[in-house]
C-alpha cells in the first residue's frame, strides 16, 4: 500500500494553481509587494507575499462563503483546486477525511475577536470573530463545504506543522480510517504578525529572498495554502507521485536520513535562526534547492515546497533554483527537509510512480 | 433613516449578506429559517449588535427568537424596550 | 509496519478543579463535590460572573519548571507527564535510550490571543516582546519533550473540544504502527479571558453551576486542566515488569460537516464514531460498562448525545463528568479518558453532577447517584466546535 498524491492545489503570493507556481518556478519570483502596517503611531512600510483567494467562486457559491474568511478561504480554494486537479471522478465524501497544518491559525480573525471586545468592552465580544479564529476552523470549512465525513485533524507547532500532519494523515489512511484525505498547509499573515517579524528583525533585507543564503536574514513574510488529495494505493495503480515516508524529529539525535537518488529541497526561508541548521543536517556536500523566495516565508510553506517537489517529479518544471547544478534532471525522488530554530526536522520524501 | 431602514442595514453590513441590499429585504420576510437564511451564529451576533447600535440587552435566546422572527418583530421589540 | 500490539495504559496524570493528581479528582467525584467560582485570575466587565473551575495554583509547588518562562497550559501539561511517568514508575533516566512521542490536544496553549500586547499595540505603544516569545516557547508538546529530553515524534492537535480525545487516538495508532516505543498522549488548557469572553458571546455559558443533561440545563462553565496517559505496546510492559492500567482498544473519529458551532441535529457524525470505535475494537454492546459523555449542559450537545447513546448503547449507564471539571475544551478528551479508566478499574461510576430532574424532551438520563457498573469496557466521547466527534474505547486490563 503507498499513499498516492492524486490532486495538488496551492495558493499563494504567486498566484492560484499549478500553473501559475510553475509559471513563477520558471520565470523567477515577482518582487514581494509593499504593505502598510500601523505601529506605534506611524505607518510601517513591509514587505509581505499577500495571497488572495480569486477564482473561489467558480467551485463555491458567494452566499455560502458569507462568514468564511480568509484564512479558511485560502485553504478551501487550494482544497478546491486540488480536488479539480484529481480528476472528474470525486472522493466519496463519507470516507474523505480533512487533515490541516497552520502554524498560526487564523490570525486575523484572532486579532479581530480581541478588537471587538478590546474596542467596545467584554459584553460585545463578536461570536462569529470568536467561531472563526478556532484553529480548526479551515479544516471545519472544508469539510461543511465539501460534506467531507471522515477524520477531521489540525496539527500546530509551527515549523514542524506539515511535517506532524502528513505524518498523522498516511496513518490514518494506512489504518483505514478514511479512504481519501484532503491534506495541506495555510498560513495567513496579518498586521501584528508583521509587526512581530520587524521588531525581531527590522526591516526586510531587499525585495526578493534569498533562501540558500543561510547567513543572511532575508525572510519576507508569506501566506497562502498547498493541499493534496492523498488516497491509499495498491502498488502500481497509476498517479504522478506517492509520499515515502516522513520522518520527525531533532539534529541532537543524528541527522534525517535522506536517500542518495533524492533531489534535496531545502525548507530554509532567510530566517537565519533555522537556516543555520540545514548545513548540520546535510551530511555531504550535495546540490540543494529551495523556492520559499517564490511564496515567502510562514511556518506551513513546506506544504507549498510538497507542491513543488511534485511538479518537479512530474517532470512539469525543470530543477531550477539559484546556483544549482542539475537543472533538467528529472529525479526518482525528492525530499523536502524543513529546520526549526531548535534543530528539529521535518524530512517528507516522495517518490514518482 | 427609519428604524426598520437602519436595521436592514446593520443586517447587511454586519452580517456579510454581501448579495443582498438593504432595499431587498421586506419587513415582513422570514430573517431565519427560509427568507435570509440566517443561523444560530448570526442569532447570537445579532445579540451583540443590537446591544452596541442601540443598547439593549438579550438575556436569552428564548427572548431573541420571537424579536428576530422579522424586521418588523425586531423593531417592534426595540420599541417596546424603549418606552419610559 | 504496522505491530497490532495491544495499546496499553501504563501510567496517568490528571489535573483539573477537582482535583491535582487523579487519585484527588477521583476522590472529589465520588464525594460528589463541585465548587465553581467566578474566575479568580482575571477579571471582566460582564454584568454576569459566569462560574468556572480553576486549577487550584498549588499544583506549581516543587515544580522543576516553576520559574521557566512558559504559558500556564504548558505547567499544566507537564505537571500531568510528571505524575503519568511517576504512575508508572518510570524515571527520567529509564526512557533515555527508547523512542517515547508525545501527542498533545489543546486549544488556548495555541492561540496567539496575548490581549495586553494587543492593547499596548493598537494603540500605538511600542509593547514588550516577552508574551510573544513565551508563546513561542510554548507549544505544548515541544515543551514536554524539551522538558523530558524525549525523542520521538512530537504533535500538538488542535481540533477544538476534542484535541484531547484525538491525541490519545493518535497515539495508539503510534503505538500499532510501530512508530515509537512509548507515547505520552493527552491534553491541556488553561482558563483564559480571551476564551471565557468568546464563550459567552456565543451565549453557552450558564450562570449557574452547570447542569449537563438536565430539564433546566442553561448552558457549560469553563474550566482548565490537563491530563496525559502513557501509552505503551502491551508486550513491552511486562518485558519491564510494568504493570497495565487499561488498554486502549478503539478509536473512532467522524465529522459532522454541518456547521461550525452547533452539533449535527441528528448526531450523524457520533454516530460513525461510536460505530468505528465499537467495531475497531471487538466490542460486543453487552461488554460495556459506562459511557462518560461529552456533556457540556448545553441544551444543543446534550439532546443530540442521548439521543445517539439511546438508540446505539440503550440501558447502558452514561454520566458526564463537566459537573466537576467544567469544559476543560482540549484537555477534556484526555481528563475524561483518565476518569474513564480509573472508574473501570474501581468498577463504580460517580453521579453525574448538576443532574437531579430528567429532561422529558431526552430519551435517555445519566445517572443521578454513585452507581456500580459491571463490564470490561468503557467509552469516552467527545464533540467538537467544527463538528468533529472523537470516541474512545477502554479495555478493563
Amino acid at each position: 500500500m503507498r499513499i498516492a498524491i492524486e490532486g495538488v492545489g496551492v495558493v499563494g503570493g504567486f498566484g492560484s494553481g499549478l500553473q501559475a507556481l510553475a509559471d513563477s518556478l520558471a520565470r523567477g519570483p515577482a518582487a514581494a509587494d509593499v504593505a502598510s502596517v500601523p505601529a506605534e503611531g506611524e505607518t510601517l512600510s513591509v514587505r509581505s507575499m499577500r495571497a488572495v483567494s480569486r477564482g473561489l467562486e467558480d467551485f463555491v457559491e458567494r452566499r455560502t462563503l458569507r462568514r468564511v474568511d480568509h484564512f479558511s478561504r485560502l485553504a478551501l480554494l487550494a482544497a478546491c483546486l486540488a480536488l479539480r486537479e484529481a480528476g472528474p471522478q470525486p472522493p466519496d465524501p463519507k470516507t474523505l477525511g480533512v487533515v490541516v497544518a497552520t502554524g498560526y491559525g487564523a490570525s486575523r480573525a484572532t486579532f479581530g475577536f480581541l478588537e471587538s471586545f478590546v474596542a467596545d468592552g467584554d459584553a460585545l465580544a463578536s461570536p462569529t470573530h470568536f467561531s472563526t479564529s478556532v484553529h480548526n476552523a479551515a479544516a471545519a470549512n472544508i469539510a461543511i463545504i465539501l460534506g467531507a465525513q471522515g477524520p477531521n485533524l489540525t496539527v500546530s507547532q509551527f515549523e514542524m506543522s506539515v511535517a506532524s500532519a502528513l505524518h498523522s494523515a498516511r496513518l490514518m489512511l494506512l489504518e483505514g480510517q478514511a479512504e481519501t484525505i484532503l491534506f495541506g498547509g495555510v498560513d495567513e499573515s496579518c498586521d501584528v504578525l508583521q509587526y512581530c517579524r520587524h521588531r525581531f528583525f527590522g526591516a526586510e533585507d531587499g525585495e526578493v529572498m534569498r533562501p540558500l543564503d543561510f547567513e543572511r536574514q532575508t525572510a519576507i513574510t508569506g501566506e497562502g495554502a498547498a493541499f493534496f488529495l492523498l488516497r491509499r494505493a495498491a502498488e502500481g495503480a497509476p498517479s504522478s507521485c506517492w509520499i515515502e515516508e516522513v520522518a520527525l524529529g531533532n539534529l541532537a539525535d543524528g541527522p534525517p536520513r535522506i536517500p542518495e537518488d533524492a533531489l534535496v529541497i531545502l525548507g530554509a526561508d532567510g530566517n537565519r535562526a533555522c537556516s543555520r541548521h540545514y548545513a548540520r543536517a546535510l551530511r555531504d556536500a550535495r546540490p540543494v534547492l529551495a523556492f520559499s523566495h517564490h511564496y515567502g516565508s510562514f511556518p506551513t510553506a513546506q506544504a507549498m515546497d510538497l507542491a513543488v517537489a511534485s511538479l518537479l517529479l512530474r517532470g512539469v518544471v525543470a530543477a531550477v533554483a539559484p546556483a544549482d547544478e542539475d537543472s533538467g534532471l528529472i529525479r526518482e525522488a525528492a525530499c523536502c527537509l524543513k529546520m526549526d530554530g531548535k534543530g528539529d526536522y521535518g524530512l517528507v520524501t516522495l517518490r514518482r510512480s | 433613516m427609519t428604524l426598520k431602514d437602519t436595521l436592514k442595514h446593520m443586517l447587511v453590513e454586519n452580517l456579510n449578506l454581501e448579495d443582498l441590499t438593504p432595499e431587498a429585504i421586506a419587513d415582513d420576510a422570514p430573517l431565519f429559517g427560509e427568507g435570509l437564511g440566517l443561523d444560530s451564529l448570526d442569532a447570537v451576533e445579532l445579540v451583540v449588535l443590537i446591544q452596541k447600535h442601540f443598547g439593549i440587552e438579550i438575556r436569552d435566546m428564548e427572548e431573541g427568537r420571537t424579536a428576530f422572527q422579522s424586521v418588523n418583530a425586531l423593531a417592534a421589540f426595540l420599541e417596546s424596550r424603549h418606552r419610559p | 509496519m504496522s505491530t497490532g500490539s495491544t495499546v496499553a495504559v501504563t501510567g496517568l496524570g490528571c489535573l483539573s478543579a477537582a482535583g491535582c493528581t487523579l487519585p484527588e479528582c477521583m476522590a472529589s467525584l465520588f464525594r460528589g463535590v463541585r465548587d465553581p467560582q467566578p474566575p479568580a485570575r482575571f477579571q471582566t466587565a460582564h454584568p454576569v460572573r459566569y462560574p468556572v473551575f480553576e486549577v487550584p495554583d498549588r499544583f506549581l509547588e516543587d515544580a522543576a519548571w516553576r520559574d521557566w518562562d512558559i504559558l500556564r497550559t504548558s505547567r499544566l501539561a507537564l505537571a500531568a507527564v510528571r505524575e503519568a511517568l511517576g504512575d508508572a514508575g518510570l524515571a527520567r533516566a529509564a526512557l533515555r535510550g527508547r523512542r517515547v512521542g508525545v501527542c498533545v490536544g489543546t486549544t488556548v496553549g495555541s492561540a496567539m490571543n496575548n490581549e495586553e500586547f494587543y492593547r499596548e499595540y493598537r494603540s500605538g505603544g511600542r509593547p514588550e516582546m516577552a508574551p510573544i516569545e513565551r508563546f513561542l516557547r510554548s507549544n505544548p508538546a515541544a515543551v514536554i519533550r524539551r522538558a523530558f529530553d524525549l525523542s520521538g515524534p512530537c504533535q500538538t492537535v488542535v481540533n477544538a473540544c476534542s484535541s484531547g480525545a484525538d491525541a490519545v487516538g493518535i497515539g495508539r495508532s503510534w503505538i500499532r504502527g510501530g512508530v515509537c516505543d512509548a507515547v505520552l498522549a493527552g491534553g491541556a488548557d488553561e482558563l483564559c479571558r480571551v476564551t471565557y469572553n468568546g464563550f459567552i458571546s456565543l451565549m453557552i455559558t450558564s450562570e449557574v453551576p452547570c447542569m449537563p443533561f438536565d430539564r433546566d440545563r442553561r448552558g457549560l462553565n469553563l474550566g482548565e486542566g490537563a491530563a496525559m496517559l502513557l501509552l505503551e505496546p502491551e508486550d513491552a510492559v511486562r518485558a519491564r515488569g510494568g504493570r497495565v492500567r487499561a488498554r486502549v482498544l478503539g478509536f473512532g473519529m467522524a465529522c459532522d460537516a454541518h456547521h461550525v458551532t452547533a452539533p449535527h441535529p441528528e448526531g450523524v457524525g457520533l454516530r460513525r464514531a461510536i460505530g468505528v470505535a465499537l467495531r475497531m475494537s471487538a466490542a460486543e454492546r453487552g461488554e460495556i460498562a459506562f459511557v462518560n459523555a461529552h456533556g457540556t449542559g448545553t441544551p444543543d450537545n446534550d439532546r443530540v448525545e442521548s439521543r445517539a447513546l439511546s438508540d446505539l448503547l440503550p440501558g447502558i449507564p452514561f454520566l458526564s463528568t463537566k459537573g466537576y471539571t467544567g469544559h476543560t475544551l482540549g484537555a477534556a478528551g484526555a481528563i475524561e479518558a483518565a476518569f474513564t479508566i480509573a472508574c473501570l478499574e474501581e468498577g463504580r461510576i460517580p453521579a453525574s453532577a448538576g443532574f437531579s430532574v430528567p429532561d422529558p424532551d431526552l430519551p435517555a438520563h445519566p445517572v443521578a447517584a454513585a452507581t456500580a457498573v459491571r463490564g470490561r469496557l468503557a467509552l469516552s466521547q467527545s464533540l467538537a466546535f467544527g463538528g468533529n466527534n472523537s470516541v474512545l474505547v477502554f479495555g478493563k486490563a
